[in-house]
Parts: C-alpha cells; sequence; structure tokens
C-alpha cells in the first residue's frame, strides 16, 4: 500500500479520542459502531465476529501498548483505519501486564488479497514502531493532528 | 442467524483461514509482532458454522471455494467482484442482502 493510499483511508469521523468501553470485545464494537455510523462499514455484527473469532485465535496486541486488529470482510467496501486510544489502558492479551493505550483497526474489503491486506497491516504497525510516534498520537489534541503524525511516519 | 448471515460468517472466517494456513504470511504477521495464530479455533468454528448451513448454498460454495479459492463474492453496480462480468437487470433480487448464483462463475452472490 501506498502512502497515498495509507492517507486515504485516513478519516475524521474514525477517530475516538478516548474509548468509553474497557473490554476488548467491547472496545471492537464501539469502534465498528463508529466506522458503522460513518458508513464505512456494511454489517457491524458480521465485522464484530470475525474480529472477535481473529481475537481468539490470536492476540493483535503488537507490543508498547498497541493493537492492531484487522480484517478483510463482506462487511466493508473500502479500506479504512479506525484509530482509537484508551487513556485509562485496556487489558488486551490475559497475562500481558502491559496495558494497551492505542488501537489502530485496519479494515479492508474482502476482495483485497491478504498479501495486500498484510501490506496495510504493517504500514500501519510500522507508524507505531517508534516511541516518539507512540506518544504523538496519544498525545494529538485532534484527528488533524493524528492524521499528520501517520502520514509523516509513512512518508 | 439467517442463512444468508451464516454463509457471509463462512466466508469472512475463509479468509481468516487462508491466512492463519499459509506459512509465509503467519510468518510475516509474527515479524510484525502478532502472536502465533491458532488454525485449529478458527477451523472449530468453521464446523460449528457448517453444521447450522443449507445444503444447497454450501454445495455451491464449496464446489466455487475449491475452484476459485473463494465461495462467495459481493455484487457492486451489478458487477460480480468475484469474476467481473455485469450480471443482467434479470438477475437483481428484489430485496436487498439477498443471496443468488453467479451465472458466469457460478459464485454466491451477495447483493447488497
Amino acid at each position: 500500500m501506498s502512502t497515498s493510499l495509507l492517507a486515504s483511508v485516513l478519516d475524521p469521523s474514525l477517530f475516538v479520542p478516548d474509548l468509553r468501553t474497557r473490554r476488548k470485545e467491547s472496545v471492537l464494537g464501539e469502534m465498528i459502531a463508529r466506522a458503522h455510523l460513518a458508513g464505512a462499514v456494511r454489517l457491524p455484527e458480521l465485522l464484530r465476529e470475525t474480529l472477535v473469532l481473529r481475537e481468539r485465535a490470536g492476540s493483535t496486541a503488537v507490543g508498547k501498548g498497541v493493537a492492531v486488529p484487522h480484517a478483510r470482510s463482506l462487511s466493508v467496501s473500502e479500506p479504512h483505519l479506525v484509530v482509537a486510544r484508551s487513556r485509562r489502558g485496556l487489558a488486551w492479551t490475559p497475562g500481558d501486564p502491559q496495558p494497551v493505550t492505542l488501537v489502530l483497526l485496519a479494515l479492508s474489503p474482502a476482495e483485497v488479497p491478504a498479501e495486500g491486506h498484510l501490506d496495510f497491516v504493517a504500514r500501519v504497525v510500522g507508524a507505531t514502531r517508534l516511541q516518539r510516534n507512540r506518544q504523538k498520537l496519544l498525545e494529538a489534541e485532534s484527528f488533524d493532528a493524528v492524521a499528520a503524525v501517520l502520514r509523516e511516519v509513512v512518508a | 442467524m439467517s442463512e444468508t448471515r451464516h454463509l457471509l460468517q463462512l466466508h469472512d472466517l475463509d479468509l481468516l483461514l487462508e491466512e492463519a494456513r499459509d506459512p509465509e504470511l503467519t510468518a510475516r504477521l509474527r515479524r510484525l509482532g502478532f502472536g502465533p495464530g491458532d488454525v485449529a479455533a478458527i477451523e472449530r468454528s468453521r464446523m460449528r458454522l457448517l453444521a447450522q448451513l443449507d445444503a444447497r448454498w454450501l454445495g455451491s460454495y464449496g464446489r466455487a471455494l475449491q475452484r476459485y479459492g473463494r465461495g462467495l463474492a459481493a455484487v457492486r453496480d451489478r458487477v460480480c467482484l468475484g469474476c467481473y462480468i455485469t450480471l443482467p437487470t434479470s438477475a437483481s433480487p428484489r430485496t436487498r442482502g439477498t443471496l443468488t448464483l453467479c451465472e458466469s462463475c457460478g459464485r454466491v452472490l451477495y447483493w447488497h
């Protein structure tokens, strides 16, 4: 996925500055509801089931307080990235003492090949690798600031 | 859960399985920091789902899955997103969310 394509998946209505929920399944539900409201997801329940199943099969926490749940689904017609933060932190992986504070939900349409979807996921994970970038994403005061960080990181 | 929902769920689950069974893709996910995927857990969910599906849809889905790697395709602007043929107007179902079969490739079609 090119830089411009990553920029194109960013949408101000897909930003949750501080999650209300704390349980993993509820968090996914909250983020999907936001995406559904923005018109980015057609079948929220289907997507939720797919994401929950992926989590049961293996956690999507990638370390340093970041989780990148992701899916290709019939519920999605265009690639989208839903960005959410939790000031209190989330217990994403059982037994992991580090709470997740940044959740980046990467969604691709079902027609996208697995390799293409993983390119997208790799870009998203890469954007959070450096501590200073994570800090900027956590402290950004608006969606524009979050988008600026993501664009700068993948440029 | 309706028949349509079950089949859509099966399709999304098969996409997950495609990633989880591919050694190159799983190795890439591991390098990105993701935990090991439990293929058996996804397969168990698939078995449970299969038991709830109508044999007619399951047969069509299974044949297309075996042939093309995808058993179901969405329809956008009357185009099958599996084989990209433009479907005749008469193929459009009266209700959204209905399943039909693509006359060209045989995939189950999801009209939304």
